[in-house]
C-alpha cells in the first residue's frame, strides 16, 4: 500500500459520499487514511514500524496473560451539537404508521439521541387501539439490516440476467440513465398495493407522463375476497368487519386472528366479545384443515379438508336456507335448486353426524349477530371465488351482511394475479422495455410454473426499487436502493376514512430515496408539472396531497398548518363518521359462480399458508422473527411439512423426518412435522421461507412454498394442490422451543366451561391453604403485580417481540434453539387438550413470576439476585458469577443464561439496543424484570412533577403490545388499580400454587364457550405429541 | 535476611551435653526408663520411632491438655460463626431474599458447624508444633536408628540426679547396646 | 479370645519395614512408573485443554442447557468428593474404633482423600459462567458497599464444607507423615535429600514427650473429622435437597450421600491398592488379602444401604401423593434417560452382590473389576440425580434432553489425569504406608501373643 504522504491533496468534494463510493483510487486512500497499516510509519518498504511492532507485542503480552475475555472496550464519541427537541436520557416518541401486507397499523416510534430503538402501538388508531402485532415490532429491526444496500447500485446484467456484477452509482447518473430509458416508452409498473392515497396519486400522475401501465400484485392475495363480493354485491371492495357484534363467529378454513386481512384489529375486536359479561360471550367455532392460530382459540373445532371447504359451507347454507327455512331466498328457485345438490354432505365430508344442522341451528339463533368467515390462503383453492360467494350467501341468509360485515373501501390489498398475467402477456408480445418493481419480490414470490422470471429475463430493462439485492434485485438492472418505512415520509387509508400519516423517525441511514421520492424524481424529469407535481419534494407533495384531499373533507376550524401538525402528532385522522355498515342485498345469479367449478382431489392434497412470524417472507431477514417460535407449532428457523397425525402413522412418518412431495413434475424435500388436529390427508407448507438472497439470516432457512402454487385458468392457486408424497429415509432436526406438548394432568392452565364460570367463576381451580413459619416481609410503598387472562391471550406472540425488542434480548440461532438455549423473557407455553387427532389448544404466557418466596434467590451463593422493595424480584447481572443454580431451581424455569458472548452483534443492528437496559454479558442469568427500568422511569417522572403514579401511567413492553389487552400490570397496594382488582377475582390463580412461591403473577381462567370441556377434569391427560421430543 | 538468620537461631537448636543409652528391645527400653526415673532422675528424654505404650506412665508423663486448646478454639469457631451470620445477613446488609427472615439461623448452621471443625483442627495443630518445638532445623541425632528400630534414653548434664558413672552401670544392666556421651 | 491373623506378613522386624517402606521413596523409579506417569499426564493435558476452552468460549460448549442447567461439571465434583469420604473414613472413623488392619492402608486413603478434593474443587469453580469471578463466594470485606455473600445458599456452604474438609484433611495427612519423614531424613545420605526430608519433617525427634501429645492430637483430629466428613456430603447433598425440585427436595439425601460416597471411596482404595500392590510387589505384606477382603465387605454392605434409598425413595415418591414427585421417579426409571438409571442400578447394587462369597471377595482380578464398576455406578448415580430430575420438571413446556459434547467427556476423563499424576508423584515422594503405626501392629496375631498391645 503507498503511503498517505504520497497522495495529491485531494480537492474538497472528494469527500462527498457519492465519488467516495464510484471513484475506486479514493476508497484506497481513504483505506490509507483510516486503517492504520503496519507500514503506516515505515516509508513503504517492507518490516514493521517499531510503534506497530510494540503494539503488536503489547496485544500479543496482553493476549496470553488474559485468559478470559472481559467486557469488551468500545470507542465511545461524545454527544457534541445536541437538538433542541432532544433531551439526554430520554426518549422521544413519533407517531407513524407500519403498513404489513394488508393491515395498516398506528405506530409510535420511540427514539433515543435521534435513533428510532422501539416500534409501539398507538392508541389514537380506531382500528389497532395500540395492538401490535410480532412482524410490527420486527420491523424496527429491519431498518438496521447490515444486508441493507447503502446507496444505488447498478448490475451489469449478461442476456440471461445471471451476470452479478455491480457498481455503484449517484442518484444524478442513475436518474439521468432511468429517464432516459423511460422516455423511450413502453414502460410498465409493477407494484404491491400501496395503502397510501398520495402515492397512488403519484403513481397516476407517473403513468400519464411516462405511459407507464400499472400493474398491482401483492404477495399474499385477496383477489378471491374482492372478486366473490363482486359477484355477491356488485362492490368489489374488501369487507369490513365487526367481530365485537357477532355473538357467533364461524371460521371456514380462515385464520383471522393470526394471518387473515387485519388480525391485530380482528384479535382486538375478538377480545372484546369474549369477555363474558352477564352470562354471555361470543363463541368461536372453527372448521379448517390445517390447524391455524385461529383454530388454536376455538370452542369447537372441526376437519375439513381445503377442497372441501365449498361442499361445508354449502351443505351448511342448503340446511340454513332448504331445511330451517332462514332467511330471504328460501323461495328462490336458482339458490334452492344450486343448493340441492349439497343436500347430503355431511357424509362425503366425514364430519360426525349431525354437525352441520347443529352449527346451523346455533347460527340461527344469531342472526344479524354472527358471522361466518372464509377465505385466506387455505381456502385459497380453485374453488377460492365459489368459496366467498358461498360466505357471502349464508352472511346473507343469516342478515349478517351490513350488520357484522358490510362493505368498506379500503385502499389495502387490490393486488391482483390477473395483473402478473397481463404483465407477462405484454412482455411476451414486447410491449415492456423498461419495468420498474417496488414493494414486491416477484422472482421469489411467484412459482416457476407462472412464467414470470422467464419473462422478466426478457424485460431489457429491469428497475428495482427495493432496500437490497434479493432475489428480484438480482435480475434487475438498476437498484434504486428504496429507504426504510421509519427513514420515509408516507400516508395510509387503513380503512375507509381513516388517514394516518407515516413520518420519517430518522434521517436515511444510507444514501437511499423513498420509492415516491424517485417516482416524482422521474416524473417531473419527464417534464412533469402543475397541481401536485409543483412540489419540490415527496413530503410537500403529501403536505399539498392532504391539504387538497383530506384537510378539505375534514372539514376542520383549525388552519391547515396546525391541522398538519396535530395530525403529526395524532398520527391519525379519523373521517370515517359512522360506524354503521351499509347493508348491501346478495344478488341471486352470483350462485352461478358456484355451480361452475367444482373440486374433488381423491389423494392426498398441499396448502399453502402463511405464518405469524414470516408472512410472506418479506421480513424473513430479521433474526427475531426467525426465532419467533411458531405460535401453532412452536418451531422456529424452518419451515416444514405438516402432517396429520393419522397420515404419520400410515405413513410411518416421525417428526422431523425428511419426505418428498412431488407436486405436478416438480419434487421438493423437506423435513416432516407431525400436527395435532391437521385434517387427514392434507399437508402444510408454510410461505415465506427459502429465500435465496434476502441476507444472511434468512439465506437457505427452510423451502420456498410459493414455488408450490399453480396457476389454472388465470388464476393462483395456494391449496388443495394433488400431491405424492414419498418418506426418505433421512431425518432431520427441527427447532422447537417446546418439547412436550401435554399438562400431563396437572393445573398449569385452568380452563371453565361459560356455564361453570357462570355458576362459580374458578371453580375449577383447585386451591390450596398454605402456610408459613415465620413472619412475611411487608411491601409499604408499591407492590407491583401482573395478571395475564388466558381467555383474552390468543397466542399471537406480539410480547415476546416487544419484550425481545424493549429488552435488548439477543437470538441464538437454529443450532443453540435445539438446545433449549433460546433467551426470550417471556414465552408463550401451548399445550394440547383432549384427543391428539383434534385436540382443543391452550396459550399461556409466562414471564418471571417475580414471586415473594423466590426460589431462586435463597439458592444465589452471591446474592445476585434479591427481593427488591417493591416486590420485583431483581436480577444483579454485574454480581452474578453464573452458577445456574437459580435457574434449576426455579420452578417455572423462566432464568436464561448466557451461554456464550451474544453481546457483539454485528453494526448496525447495535442501533437498536435500548440503552436503558444493561447489554449482559457472556456468563450471567438473565430474566424478565417486570421492565424495571419503565418504572424507575415513571416514578422519576411522576415525581419531577410532583405526583405520586396513578394506575395506567405505567406499561410494560409486553402489555402494552397485547392487542386484546390478555396482560394488566400495575400496583397491588392501589386498591383501585385494574390488576388489585383482577388479582382479588375469583377467576384468578397462581401457577404451582402449592409450591408456596408466592408469585407476583396471577393467571384467569380460561373460559370456553361450550357444554362440556375435553380431556375433562384434570385438565389434558392426552398425550399429543408426546413423540416430539425436539431437544434429544 | 538478618531477620531470617534470627527466626533459625530461634528454631535450630544446638542441643544440650547429656549422657545417653541405646536399646533395641521396646521392652527393656521401657524398663530402663522406669528405673532411671525411680533412681531419681528427672527430666530426661525417652526417644522411640514409634509411640510405645507404658512410656508414659514409665516416665510418669501427665496426660496432654491439648484436649482443652481444642475445645476452646472450637467453642470460638463457632461462637465466631454465630456472630458472623448474623452481623453480614441482619446487620450490616440485610436485605429480602425469597422472603426468608433476616436472620436466618437454620440457615446458617452448617456455616457454624464447619468454622468450629476448621478452628478446632487447626489450633490443636498449633498447640501440638508449639509445645513440641517444632519446627526445629538440623537437630543433633544421638543415633540415626532412633527413628527406625532403636531406642534410646538421654538425660541431660543439666538434669536433677545426673550421674554419669551410675547411669552407665544401669544402662549396661538394663541391657542397652550402647552408652555414650552427646548432645541432644 | 478369637486368634488374629497376622495384620503384616513375612515375619519382618522393624529395620525391615523401615527398609521395605523407605525403598520407593530412596531408589529411582523404573520405566513402567514413568509411562504410567505420563499415561496419566496425558489424560491431565485434555483436562486442561477441554477446561480451557470453556473458561475462555462459554459454558456452552458442554452439554449443559435450559432446563439442564448443571451438568456434567457438578456430576463429577460430587463423585470427587464422594471419593474422597472413604480415606478420611479408614483414617479417622476406623481409627477411632481401634481397627488395627487401617494402618497399612490409611496414608494412601489420605492421600486419594486429598488429591479427590483436590480434584473435586476445581469443577465448582469452573462449572460457572464467569469463574474468574469465583472468589466472590467467598466472605471478604470489600468496597462495593455493605456485600456479602448469602449464607442461604447451600453452594456457600459448599464453600466452606468443601474448603475446612481439605484443610482438615491436608493437616490430618501432614500430621501423620512428619515421624516418617523424620525416619527417611534420618536415612538419608544425600544432603539434599536430609535437607528436604528435614524440612518436611519439622526437625520431629520422637521424645515420649512429644509422642505423647502427639498421639492426643492424632485422635482429636479424627475426632473432629469424623463429623466433618459426615457434614461435608450431607452439605453436598444439600445442593439438591433445599432445592424445591422434584427429585431433588428429598430427606433422605444426607444419609444417602454419604453411605454412597464411602461406598465409591472404598471402590477406589481398592482400585487403587490392587494398582498399588501391583506397582509394589513388597507392598503385598503390608496390604494384605484381608485388607482387601475388609474393604470388599463394606462395599457391599454401603453397597446394599445405597439400593436400599433407590428403593425408599421410590417408596417415599410414591407415598408423598405429589404428582410431580412421582412422575419424577417414574420418569427415572423409565423416561427417556432411564438407561442411566440402570446402569446405575446393575453397578451398585447387582455387581456388588458378587462379595456374597469369600472366594470373590478374595479374588483380586474380581475386585478390581467390581471396584471399576462402582466408580462408574456411583458416577451415573450423581448423573441420575442431578440431570434426569432437571430434564422434566413442574411445567412440561420446559421439558427438554441432555446430551454430551466431546467438552464433558474432556472434563471428565481429564479429572482423572489430575487425580493420578497427583496419586503417582506421592507413591514415589513420600511414605506410602504409615511406618511409625505400623511397627506397633507388627506382633498383632503373631505367635507370643500381641505385644504392640500391653
Amino acid at each position: 500500500m503507498e503511503n498517505i504522504n504520497d497522495l495529491k491533496p485531494q480537492p474538497k468534494y472528494w469527500m462527498s459520499l457519492d465519488q467516495w463510493t464510484q471513484d475506486p483510487e479514493f476508497l484506497k486512500m481513504a483505506e490509507n487514511e483510516f486503517l492504520s497499516s503496519p507500514l503506516a510509519e515505515g516509508s513503504g518498504q517492507s518490516g514493521w514500524a517499531r510503534r506497530e511492532f510494540l503494539k503488536l507485542m503489547g496485544a500479543s503480552l496482553a493476549l496470553t496473560t488474559f485468559g478470559c475475555v472481559r467486557r469488551p472496550v468500545q470507542k465511545i464519541i461524545p454527544y457534541a451539537k445536541k437538538p433542541e427537541e432532544i433531551i439526554h436520557g430520554l426518549p422521544n416518541y413519533y407517531s407513524s404508521s407500519y403498513f404489513d401486507g394488508a393491515e395498516a397499523f398506528g405506530i409510535v416510534v420511540q427514539t433515543r439521541d435521534g435513533r428510532p430503538i422501539k416500534i409501539e402501538g398507538n392508541t389514537n388508531h380506531p382500528a389497532t387501539e395500540g395492538g401490535m402485532s410480532a412482524r410490527a415490532h420486527a420491523h424496527i429491526l429491519k431498518l438496521y439490516d447490515p444486508d441493507r444496500l447503502k446507496g444505488p447500485v447498478k448490475n451489469l446484467q449478461n442476456d440471461a440476467k445471471t451476470n452479478n456484477e455491480t457498481i455503484n452509482v449517484t442518484w444524478e447518473k442513475m436518474d439521468e440513465e432511468i429517464v432516459a430509458l423511460l422516455k423511450k416508452g413502453k414502460v410498465a409498473l409493477l407494484t404491491s398495493s400501496l395503502p397510501s392515497p398520495a402515492s397512488q396519486k403519484l403513481i397516476s400522475d407517473f403513468s400519464n407522463k411516462s405511459g407507464a401501465k400499472s400493474y398491482v400484485y401483492d404477495e399474499i392475495g385477496y383477489e378471491a375476497v374482492r372478486e366473490g363480493r363482486k359477484l355477491s354485491f356488485g362492490d368489489s371492495s374488501l369487507p369490513q368487519i365487526q367481530l365485537d357484534q357477532a355473538k357467533y363467529i364461524l371460521a371456514v378454513n380462515n385464520d383471522f386472528l393470526g394471518t387473515w386481512l387485519t388480525p391485530v384489529s380482528f384479535q382486538r375486536q375478538f377480545a372484546k366479545g369474549r369477555k363474558p359479561v352477564d352470562g354471555k360471550m361470543s363463541k368461536l367455532v372453527v372448521v379448517e384443515s390445517l390447524l391455524s392460530m385461529t383454530g388454536t382459540n376455538a370452542d369447537e373445532r372441526f376437519k375439513i379438508k381445503p377442497s372441501q371447504t365449498l361442499d361445508f359451507l354449502m351443505g351448511l347454507a342448503h340446511e340454513l336456507n332448504s331445511v330451517m327455512k332462514v332467511g330471504g331466498a328460501t323461495s328462490n328457485s336458482a339458490i334452492t335448486s344450486a343448493l340441492s345438490r349439497f343436500k347430503n354432505v355431511e357424509s362425503t365430508l366425514g364430519l360426525p353426524e349431525g354437525v352441520i344442522s347443529k352449527i346451523a341451528s346455533e347460527i340461527s339463533k344469531h342472526r344479524g349477530q354472527s358471522v361466518v368467515l372464509a377465505g385466506g390462503m387455505v381456502s385459497n383453492s380453485s374453488d377460492a371465488v365459489a368459496i366467498q360467494v358461498a360466505t357471502n350467501l349464508i352472511n346473507s341468509i343469516l342478515s349478517n351482511e351490513g350488520s357484522t360485515i358490510g362493505s368498506g373501501t379500503s385502499t389495502a390489498a387490490q393486488g391482483s394475479f390477473e395483473d402478473v398475467m397481463s404483465l407477462i402477456k405484454s412482455i411476451e408480445s414486447g410491449n415492456v422495455e423498461t419495468l420498474v418493481i417496488h414493494g414486491v419480490n416477484p422472482v421469489f414470490s411467484l412459482p416457476e410454473s407462472s412464467g414470470f422470471q422467464a419473462a422478466l429475463r426478457k424485460v431489457s430493462n429491469v428497475i428495482y426499487v427495493g432496500d437490497r439485492k434479493d432475489e428480484t434485485g438480482f435480475q434487475s438492472d438498476y437498484i434504486a436502493t428504496a429507504s426504510h418505512a421509519l427513514e420515509s415520509w408516507g400516508d395510509m387509508e387503513s380503512s375507509a376514512g381513516v388517514h394516518s400519516l407515516q413520518q420519517p423517525t430518522i434521517r436515511p441511514l444510507y444514501d437511499t430515496r423513498s420509492f415516491e421520492e424517485s417516482l416524482l424524481v422521474w416524473t417531473k424529469a419527464l417534464g412533469g408539472s402543475g397541481g401536485l407535481l409543483e412540489s419540490s419534494s415527496w413530503y410537500e407533495y403529501l403536505k399539498a396531497y392532504w391539504k387538497s384531499s383530506v384537510y378539505s373533507k375534514a372539514s376542520s376550524a383549525k388552519s391547515f398548518e396546525n391541522f398538519w401538525n396535530d395530525s403529526l402528532k395524532s398520527g391519525v385522522v379519523d373521517l370515517s363518521g359512522s360506524k354503521s355498515l351499509s347493508r348491501k342485498s346478495f344478488q341471486f345469479q352470483a350462485i352461478s359462480a358456484i355451480s361452475s367449478s367444482r373440486s374433488s382431489i381423491s389423494g392426498m392434497e398441499l396448502s399453502l399458508y402463511s405464518t405469524v412470524g414470516l408472512g410472506s417472507g418479506d421480513l424473513a431477514n430479521v433474526s427475531w422473527l426467525q426465532e419467533f417460535p411458531d405460535p401453532v407449532t412452536k418451531i422456529c428457523w424452518d419451515n416444514y411439512f405438516n402432517f396429520s397425525i393419522e397420515d404419520a402413522k400410515d405413513l410411518h412418518i416421525s417428526e422431523g423426518q425428511m419426505v418428498s412431495v412431488k407436486i405436478g413434475d416438480k419434487s421438493q424435500e423437506g423435513p416432516a412435522h407431525i400436527q395435532p388436529g391437521q385434517a387427514k390427508g392434507v399437508v402444510g407448507l408454510a410461505v415465506g421461507y427459502g429465500r435465496t438472497r434476502g441476507g444472511k439470516v434468512c439465506d437457505g432457512v427452510g423451502i420456498n412454498a410459493f414455488n408450490f402454487a399453480q396457476v389454472q385458468s388465470g388464476e393462483l392457486i395456494t391449496s388443495g394442490l394433488p400431491i405424492e408424497v414419498k418418506v426418505l429415509k433421512k431425518s432431520y432436526s427441527l427447532a422447537c422451543t417446546q418439547g412436550h406438548h401435554s399438562m400431563e394432568g396437572r393445573q398449569i392452565v385452568v380452563e371453565e366451561t361459560l356455564a361453570q364460570f357462570v355458576k362459580n367463576p374458578g371453580g375449577n381451580v383447585h386451591r390450596h391453604k398454605m402456610m408459613t413459619m415465620f413472619e412475611e416481609h411487608k411491601y409499604p410503598g408499591h407492590k407491583w403485580g401482573m395478571t395475564i387472562d388466558l381467555n383474552s391471550c390468543t397466542g399471537c406472540g406480539a410480547c415476546v417481540i416487544a419484550c425481545q425488542s424493549e429488552n435488548n434480548i439477543p437470538t441464538v440461532g437454529k443450532k443453540y434453539v435445539l438446545q433449549g438455549r433460546e433467551m426470550h423473557w417471556i414465552r408463550i407455553d401451548r399445550y394440547y387438550v383432549g384427543e391428539p387427532e383434534n385436540p382443543n389448544t391452550v396459550n399461556q404466557p409466562i414471564v418471571c413470576m417475580h414471586c415473594d418466596n423466590a426460589p431462586c434467590e435463597s439458592v444465589c451463593p452471591v446474592a445476585a439476585t434479591v427481593h427488591s422493595d417493591e416486590g420485583t424480584n431483581d436480577m444483579i447481572y454485574n454480581r452474578c458469577v453464573g452458577t445456574r443454580y437459580c435457574a434449576n431451581n426455579c420452578p417455572y424455569k423462566v432464568r436464561r443464561f448466557n451461554w456464550f458472548s451474544y453481546t457483539d452483534v454485528e453494526s448496525p443492528k447495535h442501533m437498536a439496543m435500548n440503552p436503558e437496559v444493561t447489554v449482559r454479558h457472556r456468563g450471567v442469568m438473565e430474566k424478565c424484570t417486570f421492565c424495571i427500568h419503565r418504572i424507575k422511569h415513571t416514578k422519576q417522572q411522576t415525581k419531577l412533577e410532583g405526583k405520586t403514579i396513578q394506575d395506567g401511567d405505567l406499561q410494560v413492553a409486553c402489555q402494552q403490545s397485547c392487542p386484546t389487552k390478555a396482560i394488566v400490570f400495575g400496583d397491588l397496594n392501589d386498591p383501585n388499580s385494574q390488576v388489585a382488582k383482577q388479582f382479588s377475582e375469583p377467576q384468578s390463580y397462581e401457577l404451582l400454587q402449592e409450591l408456596n412461591t408466592k408469585p407476583a403473577v396471577r393467571y384467569h381462567t380460561k373460559v370456553r364457550n361450550v357444554e362440556t370441556l375435553k380431556g375433562a377434569k384434570g385438565h389434558g391427560g392426552s398425550h399429543a405429541g408426546d413423540k416430539e421430543e425436539h431437544h434429544s | 535476611m538478618g531477620t531470617i538468620d534470627q527466626l533459625i537461631s530461634k528454631v535450630s537448636s544446638k542441643g544440650v551435653e547429656g549422657f545417653a543409652g541405646i536399646w533395641e528391645d521396646e521392652h527393656q527400653f521401657v524398663e530402663a526408663a522406669r528405673k532411671t526415673r525411680e533412681s531419681g532422675v528427672e527430666g530426661f528424654e525417652a526417644i522411640s520411632p514409634f509411640p510405645l505404650h507404658g512410656i508414659d506412665e514409665a516416665m510418669g508423663i501427665p496426660r496432654s491438655f491439648i484436649p482443652w486448646v481444642t475445645f476452646f478454639a472450637g467453642l470460638t469457631g463457632g461462637t465466631f460463626g454465630l456472630w458472623f451470620t448474623w452481623w453480614t445477613s441482619a446487620v450490616n446488609w440485610p436485605i429480602n431474599i425469597a422472603g426468608k427472615p433476616m436472620w436466618s439461623l437454620p440457615a446458617f448452621i452448617p456455616i457454624i458447624f464447619e468454622l468450629t471443625i476448621l478452628f478446632g483442627a487447626l489450633s490443636s495443630v498449633g498447640a501440638l508444633i508449639y509445645i513440641c518445638g517444632l519446627p526445629k532445623v538440623d537437630p543433633p541425632v544421638i543415633d540415626p536408628d532412633l527413628s527406625c528400630h532403636k531406642f534410646g534414653l538421654f538425660v541431660p548434664k543439666t538434669a536433677k540426679g545426673f550421674d554419669q558413672q551410675k547411669l552407665t552401670d544401669l544402662f549396661n544392666q538394663m541391657g542397652a547396646l550402647e552408652v555414650k556421651e552427646t548432645r541432644f | 479370645m478369637i486368634k488374629r491373623r497376622p495384620l503384616v506378613l513375612g515375619s519382618k522386624t522393624y529395620k525391615d519395614i523401615t527398609d521395605d517402606i523407605c525403598e520407593l521413596v530412596e531408589t529411582f523409579p523404573p520405566m513402567k512408573f514413568f509411562a504410567t506417569l505420563l499415561s496419566a499426564n496425558f489424560l491431565f493435558l485434555i483436562f486442561v485443554l477441554a477446561q480451557g476452552a470453556i473458561v475462555f468460549k462459554g459454558m456452552g460448549l458442554m452439554g449443559v442447557n435450559h432446563p439442564v442447567g448443571w451438568g456434567t461439571d457438578i456430576v463429577t465434583f460430587v463423585f470427587w468428593i464422594g471419593i474422597g469420604h472413604a480415606g478420611t473414613l479408614i483414617s479417622a472413623v476406623l481409627f477411632l474404633f481401634r481397627q488395627k488392619w487401617r494402618t497399612s492402608i490409611a496414608r494412601t486413603a489420605e492421600a486419594m482423600t486429598v488429591f479427590a478434593v483436590m480434584t473435586a474443587g476445581l469443577f465448582p469453580i469452573l462449572h460457572t459462567g464467569r469463574p474468574w469471578l469465583a472468589y466472590w463466594l467467598l466472605p471478604y470485606p470489600n468496597q462495593r458497599g455493605p456485600l456479602w455473600v448469602n449464607f442461604r445458599s447451600p453452594l456457600v456452604w459448599d464453600v466452606f464444607a468443601v474448603s475446612t474438609y481439605a484443610t482438615v484433611s491436608i493437616v490430618f495427612w501432614y500430621i501423620g507423615m512428619v515421624p516418617d519423614l523424620a525416619t527417611i531424613r534420618d536415612r538419608a545420605k544425600n544432603p539434599w535429600r536430609k535437607r528436604i526430608y528435614g524440612a518436611l519433617s519439622l526437625g520431629w525427634r520422637g521424645t515420649a514427650r512429644n509422642w505423647n501429645h502427639y498421639e492426643m492430637v492424632y485422635m482429636l483430629l479424627a475426632g473432629l473429622s469424623t463429623p466433618l466428613v459426615l457434614s461435608v456430603h450431607s452439605i453436598v447433598s444439600f445442593d439438591f435437597a433445599v432445592a424445591t425440585l422434584p427429585g431433588w427436595h428429598t430427606t433422605i439425601f444426607p444419609p444417602y450421600f454419604v453411605a454412597g460416597a464411602i461406598f465409591s471411596g472404598f471402590a477406589m482404595v481398592v482400585t487403587l491398592m490392587t494398582l498399588v500392590r501391583i506397582l509394589v510387589p513388597k507392598f503385598k505384606d503390608y496390604v494384605t488379602m484381608d485388607h482387601m477382603e475388609a474393604m470388599n465387605k463394606i462395599i457391599m454392605a454401603t453397597g446394599l444401604m445405597v439400593g436400599y434409598a433407590y428403593g425408599s425413595e421410590f417408596f417415599i415418591a410414591w407415598y408423598s401423593g405429589v404428582e410431580y414427585e412421582q412422575y419424577a421417579f417414574l420418569n427415572r426409571a423409565f423416561g427417556p434417560m432411564a438407561w442411566s438409571y440402570w446402569i446405575m442400578v446393575t453397578c451398585n447394587v447387582l455387581i456388588p452382590q458378587v462379595f456374597w462369597f469369600k472366594s470373590m471377595r478374595r479374588n483380586i482380578p474380581v475386585m478390581f473389576v467390581v471396584s471399576i464398576f462402582v466408580n462408574i455406578g456411583m458416577w451415573f448415580e450423581r448423573f441420575v440425580i442431578t440431570v434426569t430430575s432437571l430434564h422434566r420438571d413442574f411445567l412440561p413446556s420446559n421439558w427438554g434432553m441432555f446430551d454430551f459434547t466431546i467438552f464433558d467427556i474432556g472434563a471428565i476423563v481429564g479429572s482423572f489425569g489430575l487425580f493420578f499424576t497427583l496419586f503417582l508423584l506421592y507413591i514415589r515422594a513420600l511414605p506410602a504406608i504409615s511406618i511409625a503405626e505400623v511397627k506397633p501392629v507388627l506382633n498383632v496375631g503373631r505367635e507370643g501373643g500381641d505385644h504392640g498391645h500391653h
